[in-house]
Protein backbone atom coordinates (compact mmCIF):
# COMPACT_ATOMS: atom_id res chain seq x y z
CA UNK A 1 0.00 0.00 0.00
CA UNK A 2 2.65 2.64 1.12
CA UNK A 3 4.65 4.08 -2.04
CA UNK A 4 1.67 3.05 -4.46
CA UNK A 5 2.51 4.42 -7.89
CA UNK A 6 -1.48 5.41 -8.07
CA UNK A 7 -1.03 8.19 -5.03
CA UNK A 8 -0.88 11.53 -7.31
CA UNK A 9 2.12 13.82 -5.80
CA UNK A 10 1.00 16.33 -2.54
CA UNK A 11 1.83 19.29 -3.96
CA UNK A 12 -0.55 21.69 -2.75
CA UNK A 13 0.01 19.68 0.72
CA UNK A 14 4.05 20.22 0.13
CA UNK A 15 3.21 23.75 -0.22
CA UNK A 16 1.42 24.98 2.21
CA UNK A 17 3.76 23.06 4.76
CA UNK A 18 6.20 24.91 3.38
CA UNK A 19 4.43 28.18 4.01
CA UNK A 20 3.35 27.76 7.42
CA UNK A 21 6.99 26.72 8.00
CA UNK A 22 8.48 29.56 6.43
CA UNK A 23 5.56 31.37 8.42
CA UNK A 24 6.20 29.99 11.83
CA UNK A 25 10.15 30.30 11.01
CA UNK A 26 10.51 33.70 13.07
CA UNK A 27 13.40 34.86 15.73
CA UNK A 28 10.48 34.14 18.82
CA UNK A 29 9.41 30.66 17.58
CA UNK A 30 13.37 29.97 17.54
CA UNK A 31 13.25 31.28 21.22
CA UNK A 32 10.17 29.75 22.32
CA UNK A 33 9.80 26.43 20.82
CA UNK A 34 12.82 24.94 19.14
CA UNK A 35 12.26 21.53 19.15
CA UNK A 36 8.63 21.90 17.17
CA UNK A 37 10.50 23.89 14.50
CA UNK A 38 13.17 22.39 14.21
CA UNK A 39 10.80 19.24 14.02
CA UNK A 40 9.15 20.79 11.50
CA UNK A 41 11.80 22.03 9.49
CA UNK A 42 13.37 17.97 9.63
CA UNK A 43 10.34 16.79 8.22
CA UNK A 44 9.56 18.98 5.25
CA UNK A 45 13.36 18.38 4.26
CA UNK A 46 12.19 14.73 4.25
CA UNK A 47 9.05 15.21 2.42
CA UNK A 48 10.49 17.00 -0.01
CA UNK A 49 13.41 13.84 -0.24
CA UNK A 50 10.39 11.59 -0.39
CA UNK A 51 9.12 13.78 -3.30
CA UNK A 52 12.28 13.53 -5.17
CA UNK A 53 11.82 10.00 -4.54
CA UNK A 54 8.18 10.09 -5.95
CA UNK A 55 6.71 7.78 -2.57
CA UNK A 56 3.92 10.12 -2.37
CA UNK A 57 2.54 8.93 0.15
CA UNK A 58 5.51 9.51 2.54
CA UNK A 59 5.89 12.87 1.27
CA UNK A 60 1.63 13.84 2.14
CA UNK A 61 2.42 12.32 5.56
CA UNK A 62 5.92 13.61 6.27
CA UNK A 63 4.59 17.31 4.65
CA UNK A 64 0.99 16.85 6.77
CA UNK A 65 2.77 16.50 9.95
CA UNK A 66 5.77 19.43 9.25
CA UNK A 67 2.65 21.18 9.44
CA UNK A 68 1.17 20.75 12.31
CA UNK A 69 4.79 21.14 14.12
CA UNK A 70 5.03 24.47 12.35
CA UNK A 71 1.52 25.19 13.82
CA UNK A 72 2.29 24.03 17.29
CA UNK A 73 5.56 25.74 17.12
CA UNK A 74 4.09 28.81 16.24
CA UNK A 75 1.28 28.70 18.82
CA UNK A 76 3.73 27.78 21.92
CA UNK A 77 5.60 30.76 21.12
CA UNK A 78 2.77 33.47 20.39
CA UNK A 79 1.76 31.57 24.01
CA UNK A 80 4.88 31.98 25.30
CA UNK A 81 4.92 35.91 24.45
CA UNK A 82 1.26 36.25 25.82
CA UNK A 83 2.02 34.65 29.20
CA UNK A 84 5.28 37.05 29.30
CA UNK A 85 2.93 39.93 28.57
CA UNK A 86 0.25 39.01 31.07
CA UNK A 87 3.32 38.33 33.68
CA UNK A 88 4.10 41.83 32.85
CA UNK A 89 1.05 43.43 33.29
CA UNK A 90 -0.07 41.72 36.52
CA UNK A 91 3.39 43.54 37.50
CA UNK A 92 2.26 46.16 36.37
CA UNK A 93 -0.86 46.28 37.97
CA UNK A 94 0.84 45.24 41.80
CA UNK A 95 3.35 48.31 41.55
CA UNK A 96 0.81 50.43 40.66
CA UNK A 97 -1.18 48.88 43.33
CA UNK A 98 1.52 49.64 45.82
CA UNK A 99 1.71 52.96 45.18
CA UNK A 100 -1.56 54.05 45.14
CA UNK A 101 -1.44 52.31 48.55
CA UNK A 102 1.43 54.19 50.08
CA UNK A 103 -0.28 57.39 48.80
CA UNK A 104 -3.06 56.64 50.46
CA UNK A 105 -1.42 56.32 53.83
CA UNK B 1 -21.50 23.16 20.66
CA UNK B 2 -21.97 20.51 24.01
CA UNK B 3 -24.00 18.57 21.98
CA UNK B 4 -21.58 17.80 19.32
CA UNK B 5 -18.87 17.60 21.74
CA UNK B 6 -20.37 14.76 23.44
CA UNK B 7 -21.46 13.12 20.62
CA UNK B 8 -17.55 13.25 19.12
CA UNK B 9 -16.98 11.90 22.29
CA UNK B 10 -19.50 9.13 21.80
CA UNK B 11 -18.59 8.26 18.48
CA UNK B 12 -14.66 8.39 19.61
CA UNK B 13 -15.69 5.74 22.31
CA UNK B 14 -17.52 3.91 19.58
CA UNK B 15 -14.10 3.57 17.47
CA UNK B 16 -12.21 2.62 20.02
CA UNK B 17 -14.72 -0.48 21.25
CA UNK B 18 -14.53 -1.25 17.53
CA UNK B 19 -10.63 -1.09 17.86
CA UNK B 20 -10.37 -3.41 20.93
CA UNK B 21 -13.27 -5.37 19.12
CA UNK B 22 -11.10 -5.60 15.88
CA UNK B 23 -8.13 -5.62 17.60
CA UNK B 24 -7.38 -9.22 16.40
CA UNK B 25 -3.74 -10.71 17.46
CA UNK B 26 -2.43 -10.27 14.22
CA UNK B 27 -3.25 -6.11 14.03
CA UNK B 28 -0.48 -4.36 15.26
CA UNK B 29 -1.32 -1.41 17.56
CA UNK B 30 -0.06 2.32 17.45
CA UNK B 31 0.51 3.35 20.34
CA UNK B 32 0.77 7.37 19.36
CA UNK B 33 -2.62 6.79 18.47
CA UNK B 34 -3.36 5.77 21.89
CA UNK B 35 -1.70 8.85 23.31
CA UNK B 36 -3.88 10.77 20.82
CA UNK B 37 -7.12 9.71 22.33
CA UNK B 38 -5.87 10.48 25.62
CA UNK B 39 -4.83 13.68 24.47
CA UNK B 40 -8.09 14.25 22.94
CA UNK B 41 -9.73 13.11 26.34
CA UNK B 42 -8.05 15.26 28.29
CA UNK B 43 -8.32 18.39 25.90
CA UNK B 44 -12.54 17.97 25.85
CA UNK B 45 -12.23 17.56 29.57
CA UNK B 46 -10.66 21.01 29.88
CA UNK B 47 -13.13 23.49 30.08
CA UNK B 48 -11.05 26.17 28.77
CA UNK B 49 -9.94 24.31 25.59
CA UNK B 50 -13.72 23.65 24.84
CA UNK B 51 -14.52 27.35 25.41
CA UNK B 52 -11.60 29.27 24.51
CA UNK B 53 -10.17 27.04 21.39
CA UNK B 54 -13.56 25.73 20.08
CA UNK B 55 -12.48 25.47 16.39
CA UNK B 56 -8.86 24.44 17.22
CA UNK B 57 -10.57 21.25 19.17
CA UNK B 58 -12.83 20.54 16.37
CA UNK B 59 -10.44 20.37 13.88
CA UNK B 60 -8.32 18.21 16.24
CA UNK B 61 -11.16 15.68 16.61
CA UNK B 62 -11.14 15.54 12.63
CA UNK B 63 -7.99 14.74 11.92
CA UNK B 64 -8.26 11.75 15.28
CA UNK B 65 -11.34 10.66 13.54
CA UNK B 66 -9.09 10.21 10.36
CA UNK B 67 -6.65 8.19 12.18
CA UNK B 68 -9.30 6.00 13.78
CA UNK B 69 -10.48 5.55 10.62
CA UNK B 70 -7.65 4.36 9.72
CA UNK B 71 -6.64 2.13 12.34
CA UNK B 72 -10.24 0.65 11.49
CA UNK B 73 -9.62 0.15 8.17
CA UNK B 74 -6.32 -1.70 9.28
CA UNK B 75 -4.24 0.84 7.06
CA UNK B 76 -0.28 0.29 7.50
CA UNK B 77 0.74 1.27 11.57
CA UNK B 78 2.90 4.02 10.01
CA UNK B 79 0.12 5.34 8.17
CA UNK B 80 -2.10 5.21 11.65
CA UNK B 81 0.76 7.04 13.32
CA UNK B 82 1.89 9.40 11.20
CA UNK B 83 -2.43 10.35 11.23
CA UNK B 84 -2.35 10.16 15.26
CA UNK B 85 0.37 12.40 15.48
CA UNK B 86 -0.88 15.24 13.53
CA UNK B 87 -3.77 14.35 15.48
CA UNK B 88 -1.79 14.59 18.55
CA UNK B 89 -0.31 17.97 17.25
CA UNK B 90 -3.39 19.38 16.75
CA UNK B 91 -5.09 18.76 20.46
CA UNK B 92 -1.69 20.70 21.77
CA UNK B 93 -2.21 23.00 19.27
CA UNK B 94 -5.92 23.53 20.96
CA UNK B 95 -4.55 23.40 24.37
CA UNK B 96 -1.68 26.13 23.58
CA UNK B 97 -4.34 28.42 21.50
CA UNK B 98 -5.97 27.95 24.99
CA UNK B 99 -3.61 29.26 26.98
CA UNK B 100 -2.47 32.07 24.82
CA UNK B 101 -6.12 33.49 24.38
CA UNK B 102 -6.18 32.79 28.89
CA UNK B 103 -2.66 34.77 28.85
CA UNK B 104 -4.17 37.61 26.68
CA UNK B 105 -7.60 37.89 28.95
CA UNK B 106 -5.12 38.03 31.73
CA UNK B 107 -3.37 41.08 29.89
CA UNK B 108 -6.38 42.99 29.29
CA UNK B 109 -7.95 42.25 33.03
CA UNK B 110 -5.17 43.67 34.44
CA UNK B 111 -4.54 46.63 31.96
CA UNK B 112 -9.04 46.89 33.20
CA UNK B 113 -7.87 46.70 36.71
CA UNK B 114 -5.23 49.37 36.75
CA UNK B 115 -7.53 51.81 34.96
CA UNK B 116 -10.14 50.67 37.49
CA UNK B 117 -7.28 51.12 40.43
CA UNK B 118 -6.56 54.69 38.96
CA UNK B 119 -9.87 55.53 38.86
CA UNK B 120 -10.81 54.47 42.04
CA UNK B 121 -7.76 56.31 43.25
CA UNK B 122 -8.70 59.93 41.49
CA UNK B 123 -12.51 59.37 42.52
CA UNK B 124 -11.26 58.54 46.57
CA UNK B 125 -8.66 62.02 45.89
CA UNK B 126 -11.88 63.63 44.74
CA UNK B 127 -13.85 62.33 47.49
CA UNK B 128 -11.09 63.52 50.48
CA UNK B 129 -11.36 66.44 48.80
CA UNK B 130 -14.89 67.51 48.68
CA UNK B 131 -14.71 65.90 52.20
CA UNK B 132 -12.33 68.44 53.45
CA UNK B 133 -14.40 71.16 51.44
CA UNK B 134 -17.22 69.82 53.66
CA UNK B 135 -16.00 69.63 56.50
CA UNK B 136 -14.74 73.25 56.03
CA UNK B 137 -17.98 75.05 54.83
CA UNK B 138 -19.38 73.19 58.14
CA UNK B 139 -16.79 74.72 60.59
CA UNK B 140 -17.77 78.24 58.42
CA UNK B 141 -21.82 77.68 59.42
CA UNK B 142 -21.13 76.35 62.49
CA UNK B 143 -19.09 79.73 63.13
CA UNK B 144 -21.82 81.84 61.54
CA UNK B 145 -24.54 79.91 63.45
CA UNK B 146 -22.81 80.97 67.20
CA UNK B 147 -22.00 84.20 65.64
CA UNK B 148 -25.55 84.88 65.19
CA UNK B 149 -26.31 83.11 68.53
CA UNK B 150 -24.20 85.50 70.08
CA UNK B 151 -25.45 88.79 68.42
CA UNK B 152 -28.97 87.59 69.19
CA UNK B 153 -27.90 87.34 72.59
CA UNK B 154 -26.04 90.40 72.92
CA UNK B 155 -29.07 92.33 71.06
CA UNK B 156 -31.69 91.00 73.48
CA UNK B 157 -29.21 91.80 76.86
CA UNK B 158 -29.09 95.60 75.26
CA UNK B 159 -33.01 95.83 75.35
CA UNK B 160 -33.41 94.42 78.50
CA UNK B 161 -30.76 96.93 79.81
CA UNK B 162 -32.62 99.44 77.82
CA UNK B 163 -35.68 98.61 79.37
CA UNK B 164 -34.52 98.37 82.33
CA UNK B 165 -32.99 101.71 82.41
CA UNK B 166 -36.20 102.86 81.66
CA UNK B 167 -37.39 101.60 84.31
CA UNK B 168 -34.89 102.69 86.72
CA UNK B 169 -35.87 106.31 85.36
CA UNK B 170 -39.28 106.06 85.47
CA UNK B 171 -38.81 104.70 88.94
CA UNK B 172 -37.08 107.78 89.73
CA UNK B 173 -39.64 109.84 87.67
CA UNK B 174 -42.26 108.43 89.89
CA UNK B 175 -40.33 109.09 93.60
CA UNK B 176 -39.73 113.14 92.43
CA UNK B 177 -42.80 113.04 91.36
CA UNK B 178 -43.77 111.62 94.44
CA UNK B 179 -41.66 113.41 96.90
CA UNK B 180 -42.79 116.79 94.99
CA UNK B 181 -46.48 115.77 95.65
CA UNK B 182 -45.77 114.72 99.50
CA UNK B 183 -44.30 118.57 99.24
CA UNK B 184 -46.99 119.94 98.36
CA UNK B 185 -49.37 117.89 100.55
CA UNK B 186 -47.22 119.04 103.18
CA UNK B 187 -47.14 122.49 102.47
CA UNK B 188 -51.19 122.40 101.91
CA UNK B 189 -51.56 120.56 104.83
CA UNK B 190 -49.79 122.98 106.75
CA UNK B 191 -51.12 126.25 105.54
CA UNK B 192 -54.88 124.58 106.45
CA UNK B 193 -53.68 123.86 109.29
CA UNK B 194 -52.59 127.46 110.13
CA UNK B 195 -56.24 128.62 108.97
CA UNK B 196 -57.95 125.97 111.36
CA UNK B 197 -55.11 127.55 114.04
CA UNK B 198 -56.25 130.94 113.44
CA UNK B 199 -59.94 130.03 113.37
CA UNK B 200 -59.41 127.62 117.06
CA UNK B 201 -60.71 124.88 115.28
CA UNK B 202 -60.37 121.71 117.47
CA UNK B 203 -60.31 118.23 116.25
CA UNK B 204 -63.14 116.20 117.54
CA UNK B 205 -64.53 112.56 116.68
CA UNK B 206 -66.92 113.72 114.76
CA UNK B 207 -64.21 115.92 112.82
CA UNK B 208 -63.26 119.76 113.13
CA UNK B 209 -65.51 122.24 115.60
CA UNK B 210 -64.93 126.12 115.55
CA UNK B 211 -66.64 127.03 118.61
CA UNK B 212 -67.59 130.56 118.30
CA UNK B 213 -68.66 131.97 122.29
CA UNK B 214 -71.73 134.27 122.83
CA UNK B 215 -69.45 137.17 123.33
CA UNK B 216 -70.56 137.67 119.30
CA UNK B 217 -73.53 137.83 119.96
CA UNK B 218 -75.76 140.77 122.19
CA UNK B 219 -77.21 139.31 125.19
CA UNK B 220 -80.54 137.87 123.57
CA UNK B 221 -79.55 138.95 120.58
CA UNK B 222 -78.98 137.26 117.33
CA UNK B 223 -77.25 139.73 115.40
CA UNK B 224 -73.29 139.05 115.20
CA UNK B 225 -70.93 141.60 116.84
CA UNK B 226 -68.16 143.55 114.70
CA UNK B 227 -65.48 141.01 116.56
CA UNK B 228 -67.93 137.92 115.18
CA UNK B 229 -67.98 139.08 112.24
CA UNK B 230 -64.09 139.16 111.70
CA UNK B 231 -63.69 135.18 112.75
CA UNK B 232 -66.87 134.47 110.00
CA UNK B 233 -64.89 136.47 107.82
CA UNK B 234 -61.88 134.05 108.01
CA UNK B 235 -64.38 130.78 107.59
CA UNK B 236 -65.86 132.63 105.02
CA UNK B 237 -61.73 132.64 103.23
CA UNK B 238 -61.41 129.57 104.07
CA UNK B 239 -64.70 128.24 102.57
CA UNK B 240 -63.60 129.82 99.50
CA UNK B 241 -60.03 128.60 99.39
CA UNK B 242 -61.41 124.87 100.44
CA UNK B 243 -64.34 124.31 97.78
CA UNK B 244 -64.88 120.82 98.36
CA UNK B 245 -65.29 121.84 101.99
CA UNK B 246 -69.21 122.18 103.60
CA UNK B 247 -70.10 123.36 107.10
CA UNK B 248 -72.70 122.96 109.67
CA UNK B 249 -74.06 125.79 111.76
CA UNK B 250 -75.23 124.48 115.17
CA UNK B 251 -77.01 126.97 117.96
CA UNK B 252 -76.67 126.56 121.56
CA UNK B 253 -78.32 128.30 124.73
CA UNK B 254 -77.65 127.96 128.23
CA UNK B 255 -80.52 127.08 130.43
CA UNK B 256 -82.20 130.20 131.60
CA UNK B 257 -85.79 130.78 130.01
CA UNK B 258 -88.43 128.75 128.36
CA UNK B 259 -87.32 125.63 126.20
CA UNK B 260 -89.30 126.75 123.39
CA UNK B 261 -87.59 130.43 123.33
CA UNK B 262 -84.52 128.70 123.86
CA UNK B 263 -84.75 127.12 120.59
CA UNK B 264 -85.69 129.51 118.90
CA UNK B 265 -82.60 131.64 119.70
CA UNK B 266 -80.32 128.72 119.35
CA UNK B 267 -81.80 128.20 115.69
CA UNK B 268 -81.68 132.33 114.99
CA UNK B 269 -78.18 132.51 115.80
CA UNK B 270 -77.19 129.52 113.96
CA UNK B 271 -78.81 131.52 110.82
CA UNK B 272 -76.94 134.05 111.87
CA UNK B 273 -73.81 132.74 110.99
CA UNK B 274 -75.20 131.19 108.35
CA UNK B 275 -76.29 134.80 106.38
CA UNK B 276 -73.15 136.23 106.83
CA UNK B 277 -71.49 133.41 105.34
CA UNK B 278 -73.66 133.92 102.55
CA UNK B 279 -73.29 137.41 102.49
CA UNK B 280 -69.39 137.10 102.31
CA UNK B 281 -70.50 134.97 98.97
CA UNK B 282 -70.19 131.37 100.24
CA UNK B 283 -72.97 129.40 98.00
CA UNK B 284 -76.41 128.26 100.33
CA UNK B 285 -75.63 124.81 99.22
CA UNK B 286 -72.58 124.40 101.14
CA UNK B 287 -74.22 125.66 104.55
CA UNK B 288 -76.86 124.17 106.68
CA UNK B 289 -77.76 125.22 110.43
CA UNK B 290 -79.23 123.57 113.08
CA UNK B 291 -80.64 124.66 116.35
CA UNK B 292 -80.52 122.45 119.86
CA UNK B 293 -81.85 124.71 122.73
CA UNK B 294 -80.23 124.29 125.96
CA UNK B 295 -79.33 120.38 124.65
CA UNK B 296 -75.73 119.49 124.75
CA UNK B 297 -74.48 121.45 127.40
CA UNK B 298 -70.68 121.42 127.44
CA UNK B 299 -70.61 123.11 130.82
CA UNK B 300 -72.23 123.19 134.08
CA UNK B 301 -75.19 125.96 133.87
CA UNK B 302 -75.42 126.08 137.67
CA UNK B 303 -72.76 129.47 137.59
CA UNK B 304 -72.65 132.26 135.60
CA UNK B 305 -68.90 131.00 134.01
CA UNK B 306 -70.70 127.35 132.90
CA UNK B 307 -73.78 128.99 131.34
CA UNK B 308 -71.40 131.59 129.14
CA UNK B 309 -69.90 128.41 128.04
CA UNK B 310 -73.33 126.77 126.93
CA UNK B 311 -74.49 130.22 124.89
CA UNK B 312 -72.21 129.13 121.65
CA UNK B 313 -72.25 128.23 117.99
CA UNK B 314 -70.35 125.26 116.78
CA UNK B 315 -69.53 125.28 113.48
CA UNK B 316 -68.91 122.00 112.07
CA UNK B 317 -66.38 121.53 109.00
CA UNK B 318 -66.94 118.72 106.44
CA UNK B 319 -64.60 116.06 105.47
CA UNK B 320 -63.41 117.22 101.72
CA UNK B 321 -65.50 115.11 100.30
CA UNK B 322 -68.37 117.52 102.14
CA UNK B 323 -69.51 115.03 104.39
CA UNK B 324 -70.43 115.83 107.85
CA UNK B 325 -71.00 113.17 110.58
CA UNK B 326 -74.51 113.27 112.42
CA UNK B 327 -74.49 114.60 116.11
Amino acid sequence: MVGCASVAPPTAQIAVSKAAVAHAGSAATTEFAPVELQSAKDKLARAEQAMVKEDYALARQLAEEAQADARLAEAKSETAQAQKAARDSQDASRVLRDEINRKAQ
Amino acid sequence: MKAITMKKSLFSLTLVSMAVLAGCSTMPQSTTLDHARTDYHNAQANPQVVKLAPLQLKDAGEALDRANAAQTSKEDVKVVDSLAYVAKQKIALAQETALRKNAELAVSNAAAERNQQQLQARTNEADQANMKAAVAQQDVEQIAAELDVANAITQQQQLDLNAKTAEANQARQQTANAEANAAQDQANLAAMQAQLNELNAKQTPRGMVITLGDVLFDTNQAHLKSGGARNVQKLAEFLKRYPQRKVLIEGFTDSVGSNSSNQALSEQRANAVSMALTDMSVGRDRVSTKGYGEAYAVASNDNASGRQLNRRVEIMLSDENGNIAPR
